[in-house]
């Protein structure tokens, strides 16, 4: 749909927002939960805020970490002590900084990258868009038939 | 690590004390003589602000039926805001250990300066009550990897074992 002009005065004005129509942006992003160590590198270096660090902690975030990190090995302890599955999120306080899931928002993302290639636990992955999935789906039945 | 208990029940608590408060409220204690529970198990932290959650989370995983965190009086501490850090810490692992239906008081945190020996024998004193009365902890009963873990141990002695008789053989 093409944007109106206030539409595209507004979409200048938002940071990184005159590159939502260029190549090299578009990227599909995928994210790793069980990965991710929580160090909000990716917040901090998103050009439109789509990361967000939440004031929220996933509990089974622990429990997927891999044997041998961080949260692995705090999701071993808790695993050996849990009665049930987690409730669900928790509430993080104020000054606890690394348990923290971060909020992605896709809506607000343009798909530029910024947060693969900064992630320190590779647990942001970009797929580029395929420039063949764009065109009509092709209509080889129709051809054969 | 377990120790007996005048009343019969076995349980352990470790207590991460800090050095400037704590400990030193620990060391008068001693010197005056006044009886700790035996349950207890103190360990020394620069200050309270080194425990991380994963220290506290461990120690209940590995025999601890409680830990405490005992450090300086709020806004007092020797580092400025390290025991503030420790209070957050504690409240996180109290809601992660909630969270999974586990007692939260199975973790708490404790002020005092370190010219306070009785308040530190009646915070101990506190939590062995606590602890003694709460059901024991259900160690690895639920979703554990350590089924797995064996597994893994014995293909890999399964592995090892061909290697024996040839080289006893040889």
């Amino acid at each position: 749909m093409p944007l109106t002009h206030r539409g595209r005065e507004i979409l200048n004005r938002a940071p990184g927002g005159h590159l939502r129509s260029t190549a090299g942006v578009g990227c599909e992003i995928l994210r790793h939960e069980e990965l991710c160590v929580g160090c909000g590198t990716c917040a901090k270096n998103c050009p439109t805020g789509a990361s967000e660090r939440g004031g929220f902690f996933d509990v089974q975030q622990l429990l997927d970490a891999p044997e041998g990190s961080r949260r692995g090995e705090l999701g071993a302890a808790l695993r050996v002590l849990m009665r049930h599955e987690p409730d669900g999120p928790v509430e993080v306080p104020e000054r606890v900084t690394v348990y923290r899931t971060v909020v992605y928002d896709a809506e607000k993302c343009m798909g530029c990258g910024t947060c693969a290639r900064n992630c320190p636990a590779d647990a942001i992955e970009a797929r580029p868009p395929r420039a063949d999935a764009a065109p009509s789906p092709a209509p080889a039945e129709g051809v054969s038939a | 690590m377990a120790a007996a208990t005048p009343d019969g029940g076995d349980r352990s608590i470790v207590a991460f004390c800090c050095r400037e408060c704590a400990y030193a409220a620990a060391d008068a204690s001693a010197n005056a003589r006044t009886p700790l529970p035996p349950t207890v198990r103190l360990v020394l932290v620069p200050c309270t602000g080194r425990v991380s959650p994963l220290h506290l989370l461990k120690a209940l995983a590995e025999g601890a039926d409680g830990v405490m965190v005992a450090g300086c009086l709020l806004g007092q501490c020797h580092y400025r805001e390290g025991n503030f850090n420790a209070v957050d810490r504690v409240a996180f692992v109290q809601r992660l250990l909630k969270s999974v239906g586990v007692e939260p008081e199975r973790c708490r945190m404790f002020t005092m300066s370190a010219g306070e020996p009785p308040k530190f024998v009646a915070a101990v004193r506190e939590m062995d009550r606590v602890i003694g009365g709460l059901p024991p902890l259900p160690r690895s009963s639920y979703g554990d990897r350590t089924g797995q873990r064996e597994a893994t141990a014995a293909a890999a002695s399964r592995t090892a074992r061909p290697l024996e008789p040839t080289r006893g053989a040889a």
